[in-house]
């Protein structure tokens, strides 16, 4: 994890993706088509109940170009935090 | 600028194994989020996956519905290509096949396999 929890906290998504209920690898696919709405620079932040999101997402960033910031967990869901690099 | 990876899913169960059935699809779909080129190969019982209506029928517990999973590959770019006598043996009209499904022979799939950086087989 690249950033604290207090900043995490403190951050403010250009875009929310509401993956909440979907299964692997629906999120992943949210994530994915949301990347591309927002301009280069932004940050989303997808919101998952699906315990693979965590570990998929920063996996998935790493591998294509995009900066995981990290994860929080929230009420019944994690909030997970990436910023489009390309 | 092109993806310099590929992989292929050669898909061989049919709708009678929902979990063999869907994983495929699941990492296919992972592959093309991934900006990995993908093509899905499918052989035997697995060419009635490609069957058009079938594969709303195919529900594995804690996965997305198949038709879903078929849907998402296809808008991102997945090639599905399919055993020409398998689906003859099944008497599946070409005309039935799911839109954008060529049907190919093993010259094909072997052109494939040969060309990506790995193949996984379901």
């Amino acid at each position: 994890m690249t950033a604290t929890a207090t900043e995490l906290e403190a951050l403010t998504a250009a875009k929310i993706i509401d993956a909440r209920g979907a299964a692997c690898p629906g999120p992943l696919l949210e994530a994915k088509k949301g990347m591309g709405t927002v301009p280069v620079g932004s940050l989303i932040e997808i919101w998952s109940t699906d315990p693979g999101t965590k570990s998929d997402i920063g996996a998935w960033s790493g591998k294509v170009g995009h900066e995981f910031l990290g994860t929080l967990a929230s009420d019944g869901y994690d909030r997970v935090f990436v910023i489009r690099r390309k | 600028m092109a993806n310099t990876e590929k992989l292929v899913f050669m898909v061989m169960h049919g709708p009678e194994f929902p979990e063999h059935a869907t994983i495929p699809f699941v990492m296919a779909a992972a592959a093309l989020a991934s900006d990995v080129d993908v093509v899905m190969g499918f052989q035997g019982p697995g060419v009635e996956l490609v069957h058009a209506g079938v594969a709303e029928t195919v529900n594995a517990p804690e996965f997305p519905p198949l038709a879903k999973l078929l849907a998402d590959v296809l808008e991102l770019g997945g090639k599905l290509l399919v055993c020409g006598p398998c689906v003859k043996n099944r008497a599946i009209p070409p005309e039935e096949l799911v839109p954008g499904t060529e049907i190919v022979a093993a010259g094909r799939f072997i052109a494939e396999i040969t060309s990506a950086t790995n193949s996984l087989v379901y």
